[in-house]
Formats: C-alpha cells, sequence, structure tokens
C-alpha cells in the first residue's frame, strides 16, 4: 500500500512525514513524499519580466525534498516527488489517484495560537475533497514508533460501517488492539440515550469481533460529557494511538466532508486522527489485496 | 528495504523554464489582456497624464506617439535575452552576465526600486481613489478630501501596501476571468470617458474647448529640448508593462506567433485608448491652468480625479472603480517582480542571503516580499513628507529609473550578442541596432532630465536644500543602490568576484563548458 505524504518544510510537513512513518511501519506501507510546486496562472502576469525565480524554486523543492527524505528511516520505502498543482490539497489529492494511494497524510496545525488542533487550509482544504481516508497529525506529532492502539469512532448513523471496515481492516494487519467509541454530549450522566450508546457500541463491537477474526481485540466505550470536547478531554489515548472517524453523511459518496462531530473532536484531541470518506472502501480504490501482507 | 528515490516528474523533465507555468493555454485575445492589464491604461493615464501636459502641453499627443519609439527598441533587446537565457529572464542576471556584477548590481537595484517607486505611486492612487468613491457612493464630497489629511492618507496607503503584500507572499492570484472583467472595465470607461468629453465639446458645455490641430502632433513643436525628453521619461512610464506579452512563450498557444502578434495588437489597442484621452482632455480642459484645465498644477497629479465628475457626470464613480479596481491588482501583482529580483540576488549573494529565502509553506520568496513591501511603504512616506504633490514627483523619478534600467538591459543585450551581431541581419537589427538606439535614446533622456531635475522649479516644484525633489529622489535611490552595493562588497565580495554568476556572451554561453547558472 503506499502513502501519500503532504509534504511542506515547515513543522506541519515534519509533522505529517512522522505520523506517515508511524502508520507505515504498523501497516507496512510504503510512502510518497509529496511537494506541491504552485502553478502559476498566466493571467498573473510578472512585470517587469522575470524567469529566475522558477529554476531557483524548482532547486529549492528538490533540496526540501532530499532533506524530508533523509528523514524517513531506513526500514520505510520511500519516493519523493514534486508535483505541480494550482493549490496543495489538489496536489495531493492528485498525487493520491495518480499513485493508487490508500491514505493521506498531512499536517493538520494552522497558525492558531492555542488551539492544539486548529486545522490548517490545506487539510481543511483536504478535508473537503479527498477521495481517500486522510490522516491529521497534530501539531508537534514527532513519534515514528509503530502505532499501539487504533480507536474508532462509531457514530449511529448509517454510513458508520465504512469506518468500522477500515478500522477493522487497519487493526487486524498488524492485530492491534481496537477500541470503539461512542461520542455522546448529555446535560446529565444517565438517561435513555446513554444506555442506547452503550447497546449500540456492544453490537459494533460483536461486528468488529467478526471483522478482524479474533486478529485484533476489540473494546467498546462510551464517553459523554457537557460537550463533546468535554468527552474527548475525558478519555485516556495511549502516545500511540490513532482515531479513525468518519465523514459527515452530507458528504457526496467517496469525498470526504468533516461533520460537526468530526471538528469538535478534533478540536480537543491530543492524538492524530483519520477521517475515511462516505462509502469509502478499498476494493473501490484498487488496492492491491492485502494477503501475506500480516506478519 | 531501502528506497530512496526522488521521482522526477514529466514538468521537471522537460524544463526549468517550463515549470511551474500552465502551457499553452493563452490565446491572442488573453495575451492581449494581459499585455493591458500590466500597462493598467486607467491608473497609468490618471497619473501620468498631468505630468506630461507640464512638460509638453498640447504636444501630448505627439510625445505618447514618439514616446513609444525607444519603448520597443528596447524590447525587441529583452526579446533577445529572454530567448538567449530563458532561465534567468531579469534585467540583474542578464546585465551581470553582460557586463559584469558590478554593472549587473545596478541593473538589478534600477528595476527594483522602480517598481518600489511605482507600487508606491499605485498604493497612493488606490487610496486617492478609494476615498474618492467613498464620497460618490454616500454623496458626502467630505469623504474625499481625507485623502489630504497627511496621517490618515499615510496608514491607509500603508495598510494597501501591507494587503498586497500578504495576497503576494500567499501566493494568491489574479484568474483568467478577474483580468478580462478589469482590462474589459478599463476600456469602456475609458472610451465613455473619451467619448462624453467630446460630447461636451461638441454641445459647447466643455470648460475650455480647444480646436484640435495637427500641430498637436508634431512632436518637434515641443517648446524645449528639455521640455520633451521629460515627456519622453514620461511616457516611457505610460508604456511601461507593454513588453510583457513579448516575453511570453510557452504559456501561449503558439509560441511563434502569439506573443508578436499580442504585442501588435496591445499597441494599437493602447496607443488608441492614449490619443483618445489625450486628445479628449485637452479639448474638454484646455491646457490653462484654470479651475478644470490640465495645465494647472492642482489637477496635474491625478487628472481623472478632476475631470471624471464634470465629464461623466454621475457616472464618474465608474472611473474610479476602474482606476480603484486596475490600481489594486496592479499593486499586487507588482509585488511580484521586485520581490522575486530581490531574491535571485540574495540567491547569488549579491544581497544577504536572507533575501533569497523562499517561504516553505507558501512558496513564495518571503523575507524579499516584505522586505520590498517596507521599502515601498518607506519611499511613500518619505516622499510623502517632503513634497506637496508625491504623486507627481514619484511619477517623474520613476521615469527616470525606468530609463536607467532600461538603457542597462539594452545595452546588456547588444554587449551580451557582441560577437554575433554582424552574423545576420536580423541579429544586426534585433540583437544590436534597434537596443543599441533604444539604450543610447534612453540613457540621453535619463541624464537630460536628471541634469534638469537639479532646478528646484522643476517638475511640481517641490525641492529639497534648493535642489528639485526629482533629482534628489531619483539620484538619491541610485547612490543609495551604489553605497549598498559598496557594503555588499565589503561584507561578502564573492558575488563581485564572479563567484556565483559569470560574466559571458551569447558564443561563449553555447560552448558546453560554460557554467550552468543554477
Amino acid at each position: 500500500m503506499r502513502y501519500v505524504v503532504g509534504y511542506t518544510a515547515t513543522e506541519r510537513g515534519r509533522d505529517a512525514l512522522f505520523l506517515a512513518c508511524a502508520i507505515a511501519r504498523s501497516q507496512g506501507a510504503s510512502l510518497d513524499l509529496v511537494i506541491v510546486d504552485p502553478e502559476e496562472s498566466p493571467y498573473t502576469a510578472v512585470y517587469p519580466p522575470e524567469r529566475t525565480y522558477a529554476s531557483l524554486l524548482a532547486k529549492q523543492l528538490r533540496d526540501w525534498l532530499d532533506e524530508a527524505l533523509a528523514l524517513v528511516p531506513e526500514d520505510i520505502e520511500a519516493r519523493g516527488h514534486i508535483r505541480t498543482a494550482d493549490s496543495d490539497a489538489r496536489g495531493l489529492i492528485e498525487a493520491a489517484e495518480a499513485f493508487g494511494a490508500g491514505l493521506i497524510v498531512v499536517g493538520a496545525g494552522s497558525n492558531g495560537l492555542f488551539k492544539r488542533f486548529t486545522v490548517g487550509s490545506v487539510a481543511n482544504a483536504l478535508l473537503h475533497a479527498a477521495g481517500v481516508p486522510v490522516a491529521l497529525a497534530p501539531r508537534g506529532y514527532s513519534r515514528m514508533e509503530p502505532l499501539t492502539r487504533i480507536t474508532c469512532a462509531v457514530g449511529e448513523r448509517r454510513g458508520a460501517e465504512d469506518v468500522l471496515e477500515v478500522a477493522c481492516d487497519s487493526a487486524a494487519r498488524r492485530g492491534l488492539p481496537l477500541r470503539l467509541l461512542s461520542l455522546l454530549a448529555l446535560d446529565s450522566s444517565g438517561g435513555a440515550a446513554l444506555d442506547e450508546a452503550r447497546l449500540h457500541v456492544a453490537d459494533r463491537v460483536r461486528r468488529a469481533e467478526e471483522l478482524t477474526k479474533g486478529k485484533s481485540s476489540i473494546t467498546g466505550v462510551v464517553a459523554h460529557g457537557r460537550t463533546i470536547e468535554n468527552a474527548v478531554d475525558d478519555l485516556e489515548f495511549d502516545d500511540g494511538e490513532v482515531l479513525i472517524i468518519g465523514s459527515s453523511r452530507l458528504a457526496r459518496s467517496n469525498q470526504l466532508f468533516l461533520g460537526t462531530t468530526a471538528s469538535k473532536v478534533l478540536r480537543s484531541l491530543p492524538v492524530p486522527m483519520v477521517v475515511v470518506p462516505r462509502n469509502y472502501s478499498r476494493a473501490a480504490h484498487g488496492q492491491a489485496p492485502q494477503s501475506g501482507d500480516t506478519q | 528495504m531501502k528506497t530512496r528515490t526522488r521521482a522526477q516528474g514529466g514538468a521537471a523533465a522537460s524544463g526549468l523554464s517550463s515549470k511551474g507555468l500552465k502551457g499553452g493555454q493563452v490565446g491572442l485575445i488573453g495575451a492581449v489582456v494581459i499585455g493591458i492589464s500590466c500597462i493598467a491604461p486607467a491608473y497609468t493615464l490618471t497619473s501620468g497624464l498631468g505630468p506630461t501636459i507640464s512638460e509638453v502641453g498640447v504636444q501630448l499627443p505627439a510625445i505618447f506617439l514618439v514616446g513609444f519609439i525607444p519603448m520597443i527598441l528596447v524590447a525587441l533587446g529583452y526579446r533577445e535575452l529572454n530567448n538567449a537565457m530563458p532561465d534567468s529572464g531579469t534585467s540583474f542576471t542578464w546585465a551581470t552576465r553582460a557586463f559584469g556584477p558590478w554593472v549587473g548590481w545596478m541593473g538589478g537595484w534600477g528595476l527594483i526600486a522602480a517598481t518600489i517607486i511605482v507600487l508606491s505611486n499605485l498604493a497612493a492612487v488606490a487610496v486617492d481613489f478609494f476615498y474618492l468613491m467613498l464620497a460618490q457612493v454616500t454623496g458626502n464630497d467630505s469623504l474625499a478630501d481625507l485623502t489630504l489629511n497627511l496621517p490618515l492618507n499615510i496608514a491607509t496607503t500603508l495598510v494597501f501596501v501591507a494587503i498586497a503584500c500578504w495576497i503576494s507572499y500567499r501566493g494568491v492570484e489574479t484568474t483568467k476571468t478577474v483580468q478580462y472583467v478589469l482590462v474589459a472595465f478599463q476600456l469602456v470607461v475609458l472610451t465613455w470617458f473619451s467619448v462624453a468629453a467630446f460630447a461636451h465639446v461638441a454641445g459647447g458645455t466643455a470648460f475650455d474647448a480647444t480646436q484640435i490641430s495637427w500641430d498637436w502632433f508634431n512632436p518637434f513643436a515641443v517648446e524645449s529640448f528639455s521640455a520633451f525628453a521629460a515627456g519622453v521619461s514620461l511616457s516611457i512610464f505610460v508604456y511601461w508593462g507593454w513588453d510583457v506579452t513579448l516575453t511570453m512563450n510557452e504559456e501561449t498557444r503558439d509560441p511563434d506567433r502569439t506573443p508578436g502578434r499580442a504585442a501588435t495588437a496591445t499597441v494599437f489597442v493602447i496607443v488608441l485608448i492614449y490619443m483618445m484621452i489625450a486628445l479628449a482632455v485637452i479639448s474638454f480642459a484646455g491646457v490653462g491652468d484654470g479651475e478644470l484645465g490640465a495645465g494647472n498644477p492642482d489637477n496635474q497629479e491625478s487628472i481623472f480625479a478632476v475631470l471624471a465628475t464634470p465629464v461623466m457626470g454621475p457616472f464618474a464613480i465608474l472611473m474610479s472603480l476602474s482606476i480603484l479596481s486596475s490600481s489594486a491588482a496592479s499593486l499586487q501583482s507588482t509585488f511580484v517582480s521586485p520581490a522575486r529580483t530581490l531574491l535571485a540576488m540574495g540567491h547569488y549573494r549579491a544581497l544577504p542571503r536572507r533575501f533569497g529565502r523562499i517561504s516553505p509553506a507558501h512558496k513564495s520568496p518571503g523575507y524579499a516580499t516584505v522586505a520590498a513591501a517596507v521599502a515601498a511603504a518607506g519611499f511613500y512616506v518619505i516622499t510623502r513628507l517632503l513634497s506637496e504633490n508625491a504623486l507627481w514627483d514619484t511619477i517623474t523619478a520613476l521615469g527616470l529609473m525606468i530609463c536607467f534600467y532600461y538603457g542597462i538591459t539594452a545595452l546588456a543585450c547588444v554587449w551580451y550578442f557582441r560577437r554575433e551581431a554582424f552574423a545576420s541581419a536580423r541579429s544586426f537589427l534585433l540583437k544590436f541596432l534597434a537596443p543599441a538606439l533604444g539604450g543610447v535614446i534612453l540613457f540621453i533622456m535619463f541624464i537630460k532630465t536628471a541634469f534638469d531635475s537639479m532646478d528646484p522649479d522643476y517638475g511640481s516644484g517641490s525641492s529639497v536644500g534648493g535642489v528639485g525633489l526629482v533629482f534628489v529622489l531619483g539620484m538619491g535611490v541610485i547612490v543609495l543602490g551604489a553605497v549598498l552595493m559598496l557594503i555588499m562588497y565589503r561584507a561578502n565580495p564573492g558575488f563581485f568576484r564572479g563567484e556565483t554568476l559569470r560574466t559571458g556572451d551569447s558564443v561563449s554561453a553555447a560552448q558546453p563548458e560554460s557554467a550552468p547558472l543554477v
């Protein structure tokens, strides 16, 4: 499997690179580091005419890419690409299509001062348009060791099945523990909603056990708080954990669109988040069979 | 598994010059639109018409026609340099390759100075018309006078510069549609203005109806050589931008024919518009110094700000909108060139290394863009504080700077191609005769105008210590460049010893052992 890493020679780019290495190691994937070279519209004519910049920029991009490739540990296969596109998000989506990639990894951070996890413009654009799952590395992510656990947010809405399948598939590949999570915003604990959520999670756990065929240990948890943000704050996360969540039901089929719950989760989440497009299935995206990859 | 590869994309393999530019999508009309947008005729006319009339009076049409001659001569040389060194197209690298680091440095400095000056002028014009438009929208005329409030004017101008700098830093681009609309709007409004002015003349309601005479087209009727030289350097400014079409290559659908045809079509449109407006303004307002007269120094800073309302009535707001939008668009796009030239100079160590930094997130010249904005803001504040007619004086100083760097570039062309100048009739004409003539004419205009501008009464009549402000600004900028160049030489002489960018000519560059440029 190939992952596209949206790289920039910034903290955000390194966050993405580290996360990509961590996921690639636990999934046996190879990395395609992509730097997007912004396409110039000829209608923004440069006057007085100037043609040095394109070659200086090209050289700088190659240097940056080489630095990034040197950061990738020896055991991970990595290739570097400079792709021309009119925006970073477009360039990454096109790269993912061209390489048949199963994941796009980007640094999520913006320049917001206070939020752990305010979404930068590139990540935001990807979350609205990508056709493959997008992994968002939180600001300052610096871990390269394989993942230790996967948490999957299971909503009650239809479409959650796709997310569950992706999570089970990923967890089963290396026998990672899988935790199924239902998030509730409630005024007071108890109540019918909570019971219903527990029943739902129990049902999802059974389904996940079927899907993983005993390769992963499955647990279920219902987190609640006054707000979704509070519920997330009270949860414990491993350092090597990622949260997988589905995109909004407003999204068109096979495209991402971050729902309101996911946006709220993102704001208080201490670990990386992988957003899966609605109706996404790996088979539909021409992934090679993963058999023999599990060891 | 150990694999570290850097894949070569298709675009990277096909040559650096094509990187990042969408190839082959601009047709003839598109190229003409780009050419006109670079000239920004509505802005150019409002700033350039008054100062030119003050020099040459009714011979305005003549001087606009004559002023195009050095422009086209130099542009032909530009095109040859651009074709010979497609990846290094800027006055700095060209002049360095031809004449070596010292002249190259000053050529780069001249280009940067000219663009910095025009940036400050663009911002100021945008601010004037911003307040004028506010007044026209609200019907409260006192709002237009806010631009005369010095602290408010300076503050607003700095905000405009900062916004344009930010947009340029973020790499936001003008789209095709926006550019077409802006250009079409300018042409429509300028035509409207001319027709309305002639209608007033015909209907007897013009301010100072003046009969058009063939003498207006006679450049020899200009009263003195000083006025002629000043007029020509100003009219270089009004055509500045036209030659962009000649340097377009792979972005056009037909690189062999589109640039030349577009340049011809652009100049046809522009000369037509300029003639129309020049005749309309003089026929309507005359060149006297009456209330609306084009000869009144109070009106010469920004001619349309004064004449649009009497000529177009309530539709004058369209003129304000057209000038505001075209100057704002130019303000943003004009940041790109000085920033990139500064970046190239930083890259080749002709300036401190930090100028060569590229913003990793936006892939734009980060430090250099901010430096250009600070310089433009600083230049505006100084001029505004020293001069009562800052716009007028900056335009005159700008004409000087353009003559300076264009002249250097033209002569760089002659020198670079010296060993093949007589190889064929074509290269004799395009690589030698045209740029040599153009360069010499520009330097004569430059020297004559610089000399005349020492007179404290020159231009708008502002002066510093008994010397004309235009001279102080123009020469001050050039001397400042020379001083900075010497400081750079002391601090980091590598560039000046030819370690980063080698001097050569077209014949040596064609030989394989010549050093790659990057």
